[in-house]
C-alpha cells in the first residue's frame, strides 16, 4: 500500500506502560482502524515490533459484513495481518465459519484451518447444525468475495453426505459472479426424471448469460437466458434448444425476447418476441400454457392529454384446428388521441384517429376451409372520431353531461369474394348523461346512492363490411354509458338508446365496504350483431348486476352477472381473495352459456382455487386447482410444500395438467430443489425461524 | 330518507368539482383512468387538491377447455390513490379500489386483441368511477 | 523489569534535592506547609514540574519535603516523555506522582489520554486508567 494505513486508536479502562516500552491495556479494550473494530479483554502492544497480542474473548468487526470471534490472537497494529486461535467468523449475519486457527494476510485473505462452515444457527444445546461443510482449510478472499474449500465434506446433522476435494462458493456479500446456481430436479410423465444445472456467466456489469442444461432419460435440452441493460433501456432473451424422444430427430426449442427503451420526450420503444419450433413444445417443457403467441414492435407515448401508439404485431396460434395461414396473424396499427379544453366554449374536445390493417397469409378470396370467412381476407381501415362534451352541475346536485360529435370510417376489404369494394360513412352522434349522486351518514357507515340516466342517438346505417374485430362484445359497468359497446368501429350501435343505472355503496365503520351496480340498456331497434351471451341483444338488454364486498382485513369478493327477466343467467363471473396472517386464498368462477355466435358450442362453467397456508414458521403449503363443472373434470391441479429456515430452502411441487390434444397429452410434473442459504446475497433480508427453535421446544 | 346530494351547496362533490389535478400519467392505463377521473371531477389548472393514482393490472386465463384452449381472460386491476390538500399538505383521502373485467378469446386473434383493449378501457372506467365514489363519500376536506 | 526508565530517560533518584522557583511564596509554620503561587517550577534531577500553584508539605522536624500538591494545570516533563493534567500529587518517599483530571501523556510520537495516571518514578512505569485512549501510530518511532 502506498499510503500508510490510518493510525489505530485504542481505548481501554486502564493502560500501563512498562519500562521497556510495552503498553498493556486491560478492561473493555477497543481498537479502531479504518472500518475495522476490535474488542478484547486485554491487549499488549509492543511499539518496537508493532504487534498486538490480544487475550480474552476477542471480537473483530471487519467492515459491515464480517465479524470474527476468537479466544486469543496476535495481530499487526493495522489489524490486517495476524493469527487468531479458536476463531469463529460470521459473515453477513448468516454464514458462520468456525476454525481452530485462523490467520489474516494482507487484510485480504483469511485462512482458516480445520473449519466448519454453516449458515444454520448453531444451537446452544450442542446439537450439530442442520447442515455444515467441514474442510481441512478454507481461504476467504475478501476482495474477490469468494470462499475456497480444500478437502470439503458436506454433512447433514453430522452425517457426512458427500466429499469434494475442491469447492468454491461465493461469500454472502457477493451480488454478481459467474458460477453454478442451485440445481433442481424435474420429473414429468413424458420426459422422465431430469436434472437442471444452471450456470451463470457474468459478462461485465451490464450483461449476463445463464446456461441451464437439462438432462433426462428422454431429453437433452440447453436452456439459455441472456440479459443486457443499457443506459435507457434493457433487453432479455430466453430460449432453449432440444433433442428429445417425444419428437425424435427433430430440432425443437423456443425463443422468447422482450425489450424496452425510453427515448426522449416520453416515447417508449418496446418489442416482444415469442416463437417456438412446434405447437406442443411450450407445454411439454412447462414454459407457458399460452395457446397463442404474440410478437410485437411498438412505439408508444402517454401523457395527460395525448396518447400515441404505433405497432406491428404478429400472432401465431398453437391451437389445434386453427391454421395460421387463414387467420389474421399480421397486424399494423396506429393510434393518435388528443384532448383539448377550449376556454370560451368550456368542456372538452376529444379527437381520436385510428389506422389499422390486418392480413391473412393466404391469398384465396373464397371460403375454401368453410369457416364462413374468405381464407385470404385482408382488412384496412381508417377511423376518425371527434366529440365535444361538457358537464354542468346544478345547485340541486344534478350533474348533466352533454356530448355531441361524429365518427368517420373508411373500410377497405381485400381478397374477399363477397366484399369487393370499400365502404365508408360519417356518423353523427349525441348523448346526454344525467347523474344525481346522494350520500347519507347511517348509524354504522356512510352510504352513496347514485341514479344514472343516459339517452343517446347515433346516425348512419350498417356498412357492407364483415364483422372481423367486434365479434366478442361484453356488457359491464365499464361500457354501460358508452354510445357504442362494440370494441371496434367495424360495428356500431345505431338509432336511439337509453341506459339506466343505479350505483349503491356502503362504507361501514368496521371497515366492511359493499358496492352494488344495476344497469340496463333499452334501444329503439335491436342490433342483430350482438350475440345472445353479450347480454345486449334485443331492444331490452339483459339486466346487469355487479357487486363487491371488501373488508380491511384482506377479504374481497367481486362479481358480475347478466340475466333476463326470467332470471336465466347468460353470463356470470366471480372473483374472491382473502389474505390473512398465515394463509391467503384466491378463487374464481365463470359461467358462460353456450353461444354458437361466439364459437362456444357448450356452456362454460369453471371454478378455480389457489391458496397458500403457513403450517408453521418453517413449513408452507400451497395448492391450486381448476375444475370444469360442465365436463365434470379437473383441468389442472397443483400442490407444493416448502421448508424455509435460516439456512436451507427445500421446495417440492407437483402439477397435474389434464388437457390433451393430438399433439399434447396430459402430464404430471414434479419439481424438487434444495438450496443452501447464506451463499449468495440474493437471500433477501427476511428473518426466518432458526433450526434450533423448532427442534428443542 | 336522510340522503343529501353530493353536488348540493355544501356537498363534498361541490368542494372537489374542478379543483382536483390528477398527477401526469405515463402509461396507457394512466391516460385512460386520468381521462375518466377528469371527466367526472372536472379539469383544472390551479388545483386545490392533488390526486396521485397508481394502477396495477394482471391478466389471468380462465375457461381452459379440454384441448387446452384458453377461452376466457380476466383483467384484474387495482388503483391505489392519495388525495392531498395542497394548501395544508394533509391527506384528504387515500385507499385502494379494485375490480376486474372479462373478455372472450374464442374468436380470431384480431377479435381477441380488440376485446382485450376494450376490456382494459372498461376496467379503467370502472376503477375511475369507484375512486370517484370513494372520494365523494370518504374524503374529509 | 529492565533497566532504562520508561517514563523519563534515567532511573529517577527521588532522593535528589527538589528545587522550587515561583513568583511568590507564603509559608504556614503551624501546619508545616508552604504555598508557591505563580509560574511555579519544580526541578528534581531530570524531571521538571510546572504548575500555577504548588503546596509543599514538609515532613515533621524539617527532615525535608513529604509531598507536593500541584494544581491549576500541571505539566510534567522527564526526558522525552511529558504529561499534562489538572492536578498532580507527588509523594517523595513513595516516588509516585498521581496526576488526575484529563491527563494527557506523550511518549515520543504516541500520545495517551486518561482520567487518572500514576507514575512510579522508582521502576519507571506509568499506569493510566479511566477511559484511556491512545493512538498506536504505525510509524516506527
Amino acid at each position: 500500500q502506498d499510503t500508510p494505513p490510518p493510525p489505530a486508536a485504542l481505548v481501554a479502562d486502564s493502560v500501563e506502560v512498562t519500562r521497556d516500552r510495552v503498553l498493556i491495556a486491560t478492561g473493555n479494550v477497543e481498537i479502531f482502524q479504518g472500518d475495522t473494530r476490535l474488542r478484547a479483554q486485554g491487549v499488549t502492544y509492543d511499539a518496537r515490533n508493532g504487534s498486538l497480542v490480544l487475550t480474552g474473548p476477542i471480537l473483530l468487526q471487519d467492515g459491515p459484513d464480517i465479524v470474527v470471534v476468537a479466544d486469543q490472537a496476535e495481530l499487526s497494529k493495522d489489524l490486517q495481518d495476524g493469527l487468531l486461535i479458536g476463531a469463529r467468523v460470521v459473515m453477513n449475519e448468516q454464514l458462520q465459519l468456525a476454525a481452530v486457527e485462523m490467520n489474516r494476510v494482507g487484510g485480504r485473505y483469511t485462512q482458516l484451518y480445520k473449519t466448519a462452515v454453516t449458515s444454520c444457527h448453531v444451537c446452544d444445546s450442542g446439537k450439530a447444525p442442520l447442515w455444515q461443510i467441514r474442510a481441512k482449510r478454507v481461504v476467504h478472499d475478501q476482495q474477490e468475495q469468494q470462499l475456497y474449500f480444500d478437502r470439503a465434506q458436506f454433512r447433514i446433522r453430522n452425517v457426512p453426505v458427500f466429499y469434494l476435494p475442491r469447492l468454491r462458493l461465493p461469500d454472502p456479500t457477493l451480488e454478481r459472479a459467474s458460477g453454478f446456481l442451485i440445481p433442481s430436479l424435474r420429473t414429468t410423465s413424458q420426459l422422465g426424471t431430469g436434472i437442471i444445472v444452471p450456470y451463470f456467466i457474468k459478462l461485465g456489469d451490464h450483461r449476463d448469460l445463464t446456461l441451464s442444461p437439462y438432462w433426462s432419460a428422454r431429453t437433452d435440452t440447453l436452456n439459455f437466458r441472456y440479459r443486457q441493460a443499457f443506459k435507457t433501456g434493457r433487453i432479455s432473451f430466453e430460449g432453449a434448444y432440444t433433442r428429445d424422444d417425444l419428437r425424435p430427430g427433430e430440432d425443437r426449442g423456443y425463443l422468447f425476447g422482450e425489450g424496452r427503451f425510453d427515448l426522449e420526450r416520453g416515447y417508449v420503444l418496446s418489442f416482444a418476441l415469442e416463437t417456438t419450433s412446434d405447437d406442443a413444445y411450450l407445454i411439454d417443457y412447462g414454459i407457458t400454457d399460452a395457446d397463442r403467441l404474440t410478437s410485437e414492435l411498438a412505439l408508444t407515448r402517454a401523457r395527460r392529454d395525448k396518447y400515441i401508439r404505433a405497432a406491428v404485431i404478429n400472432f401465431r396460434t398453437l391451437r389445434e384446428g386453427e391454421v395460421n395461414k387463414t387467420l389474421p396473424t399480421n397486424v399494423i396499427e396506429a393510434t393518435y388521441e388528443q384532448r383539448f379544453f377550449p376556454n370560451q366554449l368550456g368542456g372538452e374536445f376529444r379527437i381520436a384517429a385510428n389506422a389499422h390493417g390486418h392480413f391473412r397469409q393466404s391469398g384465396d378470396p373464397n371460403d375454401t376451409n368453410g369457416d364462413g370467412i374468405a381464407d385470404g381476407r385482408d382488412v384496412l381501415r381508417l377511423n376518425l372520431e371527434a366529440d365535444w362534451h361538457r358537464q354542468w352541475t346544478f345547485r340541486n346536485g344534478l350533474q348533466a353531461d352533454f356530448g355531441i360529435g361524429f365518427a368517420a370510417d373508411l373500410f377497405h376489404v381485400k381478397q374477399d369474394a363477397f366484399f369487393t369494394d370499400p365502404d365508408s360513412d360519417i356518423v353523427p352522434r349525441t348523448s346526454l348523461t344525467l347523474r344525481y349522486p346522494m350520500v347519507r351518514q347511517g348509524p354504522n357507515g356512510r352510504q352513496l346512492l347514485e341514479p344514472v340516466l343516459q339517452i343517446g342517438a347515433t346516425g348512419g346505417s350498417n356498412l357492407n363490411i364483415p364483422n372481423e374485430e367486434s365479434t366478442r362484445v361484453e356488457f359491464d359497468e365499464g361500457n354501460l354509458l358508452s354510445l357504442s359497446r362494440f370494441p371496434r368501429p367495424d360495428r356500431r350501435e345505431r338509432s336511439a338508446t337509453a341506459a339506466i343505472g343505479i350505483n349503491w355503496s356502503h362504507f361501514g365503520n368496521e371497515g366492511w365496504d359493499s358496492h352494488l351496480t344495476f344497469g340496463q340498456v333499452i334501444r329503439r331497434r335491436a342490433n342483430t350483431d350482438f350475440s345472445d351471451t353479450s347480454g345486449l341483444a334485443g331492444t331490452h338488454s339483459d339486466f346487469l348486476l355487479a357487486g363487491q364486498l371488501k373488508s380491511e382485513g384482506g377479504f374481497s369478493v367481486t362479481g358480475r352477472a347478466l340475466f333476463n327477466e326470467k332470471f336465466d343467467v347468460s353470463k356470470a363471473e366471480l372473483r374472491g381473495d382473502w389474505a390473512g396472517q398465515r394463509s391467503s386464498f384466491g378463487t374464481s368462477y365463470v359461467w358462460l352459456t353456450a353461444d354458437a355466435a361466439e364459437d362456444r358450442p357448450t356452456a362454460v362453467s369453471e371454478l378455480t382455487f389457489d391458496g397458500t397456508y403457513k403450517l408453521s414458521n418453517v413449513w408452507t403449503a400451497n395448492a391450486n386447482w381448476r375444475y370444469d363443472l360442465v365436463d365434470d373434470r379437473a383441468a389442472s391441479a397443483g400442490l407444493g410444500i416448502q421448508y424455509v429456515n435460516e439456512c436451507v430452502t427445500v421446495d417440492f411441487s407437483v402439477k397435474r395438467r389434464y388437457t390433451s390434444s393430438t399433439s399434447v397429452e396430459p402430464s404430471t410434473n414434479l419439481g424438487f430443489t434444495i438450496s443452501l442459504r447464506g451463499f449468495s446475497a440474493s437471500n433477501g433480508t427476511e428473518r426466518y425461524a432458526n433450526s434450533c427453535e423448532t427442534k428443542t421446544r | 330518507c336522510g340522503f343529501t346530494p353530493v353536488y348540493g351547496p355544501d356537498g363534498v362533490g361541490t368542494q372537489l368539482q374542478n379543483r382536483v389535478l390528477v398527477d401526469e400519467p405515463l402509461t396507457r392505463n394512466g391516460y385512460l383512468i386520468t381521462r375518466q377521473l377528469e371527466t367526472r371531477l372536472g379539469r383544472t389548472n390551479d388545483a386545490a387538491f392533488a390526486l396521485s393514482v397508481t394502477v396495477k393490472t394482471q391478466e389471468v386465463s380462465l375457461a381452459i377447455d379440454a384441448d387446452g384452449v384458453i377461452e376466457r381472460y380476466n383483467l384484474i386491476g387495482t388503483a391505489d390513490y392519495t388525495l392531498i390538500n395542497k394548501s395544508t399538505g394533509a391527506i384528504a383521502a387515500s385507499g385502494q379500489v379494485e375490480s376486474f373485467t372479462g373478455y372472450s378469446a374464442t374468436g380470431t386473434p384480431v377479435a381477441a386483441l380488440a376485446a382485450e383493449r376494450d376490456a382494459s378501457e372498461r376496467l379503467m372506467v370502472i376503477l375511475g368511477d369507484k375512486l370517484v365514489a370513494e372520494l365523494q363519500t370518504q374524503a374529509s376536506l | 523489569q529492565g533497566t532504562n526508565v520508561a517514563f523519563g530517560t534515567i532511573r529517577q533518584d527521588t532522593s535528589q534535592p527538589v528545587e522550587v522557583t515561583a513568583d511568590n511564596l507564603s509559608v504556614d509554620q503551624a501546619s508545616g506547609t508552604a504555598v508557591f503561587v505563580g509560574n511555579v517550577l519544580i526541578g528534581q534531577g531530570e524531571m521538571r514540574l510546572s504548575a500555577a500553584r504548588v503546596k509543599v508539605v514538609y515532613k515533621a522536624q524539617n527532615e525535608g519535603i513529604a509531598s507536593l500538591e500541584a494544581t491549576g494545570g500541571v505539566t510534567l516533563v522527564s526526558g522525552q516523555d511529558a504529561a499534562e493534567a489538572e492536578r498532580a500529587d507527588y509523594n517523595i518517599d513513595s516516588g509516585t506522582i498521581v496526576m488526575t483530571g484529563s491527563v494527557l501523556m506523550t511518549q515520543g510520537a504516541s500520545a495517551l489520554t486518561a482520567e487518572r495516571m500514576s507514575v512510579d518514578l522508582k521502576d519507571g512505569t506509568a499506569k493510566m486508567s479511566g477511559r484511556v485512549k491512545t493512538i498506536l501510530n504505525t510509524g516506527n518511532n
